[in-house]
């Protein structure tokens, strides 16, 4: 038996295709986390609680609105949003009235929150697990280079540059971006030029949960919608946010590609072992770069 | 004044006489304590038992029970976990003081209780658990499998896919005992009939893996004749969603037991992929057979859905109950141990047998297609074939073997 007979070139591209498709989830709820994480300094270990919300919730949008075609894009535009106002209340409720607290105790916080949300989404949509049809237009696949690529991967695919393209925006070139930067540096010198910083954490946490959401959203037609998909996102996230520097946007975007790739191609390489191959990249970064690849906002 | 202090003399006999009447009742029933996972996504099978269990019991009960005592079943919710099942089981011997214990989908709990019910000379009797070790390795006099176990998928699917002209062959499934198990067991057999076939490799993946596309585009570049997936439970339906939307399952045709089931392909409705091979113990519609149609008859009116596979086991288990305390002549644990060793039932599928040596119970295996039927909103299978239960159960010495070690 030769070496690796299924590296040839075409299989090699879908497989990193599919990669970078599966990357383009992990970096959109990644950077949630990670503008929380940097701005407001919360580790919100409920950030996977909320994308299991969002896919939940696209769910049952999606159903409500089975009879026409559309169904899925209403629930991806609404179940965001839904999960930011969830996002908008635990701000607004609870976390305002922490920020002078130790990181540890923002942790047991939010650990709390995923219990809670766990118990919410066993209420609201039962114990069992549900399923989702991808929309109409994306159904099937594209043939590339021989090789069949799901088409609402390529869709996913062409979504991660753009959500990269505007938080770049966002983070750089609006006023909001600038202050928030600013306040991840130095909140209490921000204050005190005359800037309400308040709003502005409480305009990031719902970002970053709108983030969460999105990601649910996404996901939702292509996996099972269960519980327990809080828990497997949550870690592989933190470990894209941790390789790419805490609080860094295009660290979590670095994250996820690695992530993703490394996910892929372990399986065509060595299908046996397939599962390994992320988390070693994880201990290889860490242990040449401690502090992530890009520079930590803390 | 007198005459109320007789009417309360009376009164106070009255009911006396009621309680001792209603507790001599209570103690002629005959109880069932059924632990299971009825939370979490396990809850999709185990209903299907526990709603059929209640319907045969129902049945027995209006036809006059078990020498006139009730047949009576409890429940107990194991979330999946072996402390809270075991602990669970405990519970319902200790206080509830249980005849005879039933459940569960998860191997591990099957296990442990297995051993407990051994311990106290309880009857278990195993609903959906597919460890062959149950039955194999770490059988015994108390304990008895109603379904289909990882060494009969594998005899089953390696007959059937013998007749199919693949040779080479790609193995995938979960990381985890129940997809190893499927996997070698289905191989070593297959290797046996078709000593030609080639394994091209295999590929693990975790337990609740959300998204098998990479894996299917990676057993594309392979080039395989047919692939064997080994993966259970709900982690099918993810794998069916990846395979449709690839077309996997028209470019390599692929096996996955329960593929066919309707438990399976009922979240993924139409588009579920055609062309999956895949084995069950049990279709609605098929065997089309009277007493097949009468009993979906009377699920789908009970419960208004249509019975998986789960409801034979459920189905079968009751009916074992009634007819070994039948056979044995009175309530009795070792007469009804003895008289369930080698007994016939009737059941949805036909009748069906208690093997005697190993306590399993001798199952057929439906192996079929999937395809869209006309009016109906979940894929069937098509072009079934039956494995008989003979061709599919392990050899009993193989069982001693195991047994000995």
């Amino acid at each position: 038996m030769e070496l690796f007979p299924s590296l040839s070139f075409s299989v090699l591209c879908i497989q990193i295709l599919v990669g970078l498709s599966k990357a383009t989830i992990l970096f959109i709820v990644a950077s949630g986390l990670t503008l929380i994480l940097g701005v407001l300094r919360i580790p919100n270990l409920a950030h996977g609680s909320l994308y299991m919300i969002g896919a939940f919730t696209t769910y049952s949008i999606a159903t409500a609105f089975s009879q026409s075609n559309l169904g899925f894009w209403v629930a991806l535009l609404l179940a965001p949003l839904v999960v930011a106002l969830i996002g908008l209340i635990m701000e607004q409720g609870l976390f305002r009235f922490l920020y002078k607290r130790d990181h540890l105790m923002m942790l047991l916080f939010t650990f709390s929150f995923t219990l809670v949300f766990a118990d919410l989404v066993k209420l609201v949509w039962g114990s069992d697990y549900r399923s989702l049809a991808v929309p109409k237009i994306f159904q099937g696949s594209y043939l590339l280079l021989g090789m069949p690529f799901p088409r609402y991967n390529l869709f996913l695919l062409l979504l991660g540059p753009l959500f990269a393209a505007g938080l770049w925006y966002l983070t750089n070139r609006t006023l909001l971006g600038k202050i928030s930067r600013a306040a991840a540096v130095d909140r209490e010198m921000v204050g005190a030029v005359g800037v309400n910083v308040n709003l502005v954490y409480a305009a990031v946490f719902v970002l970053g949960c709108y983030l969460a959401g999105i990601g649910g959203a996404l996901v939702a037609p292509t996996q099972n919608i269960s519980q327990g998909m809080d828990h497997s996102i949550i870690i592989e996230i933190f470990l894209i946010v941790i390789i790419g520097g805490l609080g860094n946007v295009w660290g979590a975007l670095l994250g996820a590609v690695i992530f993703g790739l490394t996910d892929a191609i372990g399986i065509l390489v060595a299908p046996q072992f397939g599962i390994v191959f992320p988390y070693l990249a994880v201990i290889t970064v860490l242990t040449f770069r401690p502090k992530g690849l890009l520079k930590s906002i803390w | 004044m007198k005459t109320s202090l007789r009417f309360f003399c009376f009164a106070a006999l009255v009911c006396c006489s009621l309680l001792t009447v209603s507790s001599a009742f209570a103690a002629k029933t005959i109880k069932v304590g059924i632990v299971d996972t009825y939370s979490g996504p396990a809850s999709t099978y185990t209903n299907d038992v526990r709603d059929a269990f209640a319907l045969a019991a129902g049945k027995i009960n209006a036809a006059g029970g078990i020498f006139g005592q009730q047949l009576e079943f409890i429940t107990r919710d194991s979330k999946f976990k072996v402390d809270l099942g075991l602990s669970a089981a405990k519970e319902l011997v200790m206080r509830e003081e249980v005849d005879i214990l039933m459940g569960t989908i998860n191997s591990s709990l099957a296990l442990a209780i297995s051993n407990f019910a051994k311990q106290e000379k309880i009857p278990f009797l195993v609903t959906f658990a597919k460890s062959a070790k149950i039955t194999g390795e770490k059988g015994h006099r108390y304990v008895f499998s109603m379904n289909e176990n990882t060494a009969m998928i594998g005899k089953a699917a390696a007959a059937g896919l013998a007749k199919k002209p693949y040779t080479r062959y790609w193995i995938a499934g979960d990381d985890y005992e129940y997809g190893h198990a499927v996997a070698d067991a289905v191989w070593e057999n297959l290797k046996q009939l078709k000593p030609e076939v080639k394994l091209l490799g295999k590929s693990w993946w975790k337990v609740g893996e959300p998204d098998f596309t990479p894996y299917i585009t990676a057993m594309l570049a392979e080039k395989p004749d047919a692939v064997i997936i080994a993966t259970g439970g709900r982690d099918c339906v993810p794998f069916l969603k990846a395979a449709q939307a690839t077309g996997f399952n028209t470019q390599v045709p692929f096996y996955m037991h329960t593929g066919t089931e309707v438990s399976t392909l009922k979240p993924l409705g139409l588009s579920a992929p055609e062309g999956v091979i895949g084995t069950a113990n049990y279709h609605s519609y098929y065997p089309d057979t009277v007493e097949n149609r009468a009993f979906v008859a009377e699920f789908e009116k009970a419960y208004g859905r249509t019975p998986a596979v789960g409801a034979l086991y459920g189905y079968i288990a009751a009916q074992f109950i009634s007819e070994a305390y039948a056979k044995a002549g009175e309530v009795d644990t070792e007469k009804f141990i003895d008289a369930l060793e080698g007994l016939s039932v009737d059941s949805p599928v036909g009748q069906v047998t208690m093997r005697a040596e190993d306590h399993q119970v001798m199952l057929p295996m439906f192996m079929g297609v999937t395809t869209k039927a006309a009016g109906k909103s979940v894929l069937v299978a098509r072009d079934i074939v039956t494995i008989s239960a003979t061709e599919a159960m392990p050899s009993l010495d193989a069982i001693r073997k195991a047994r000995q070690n």
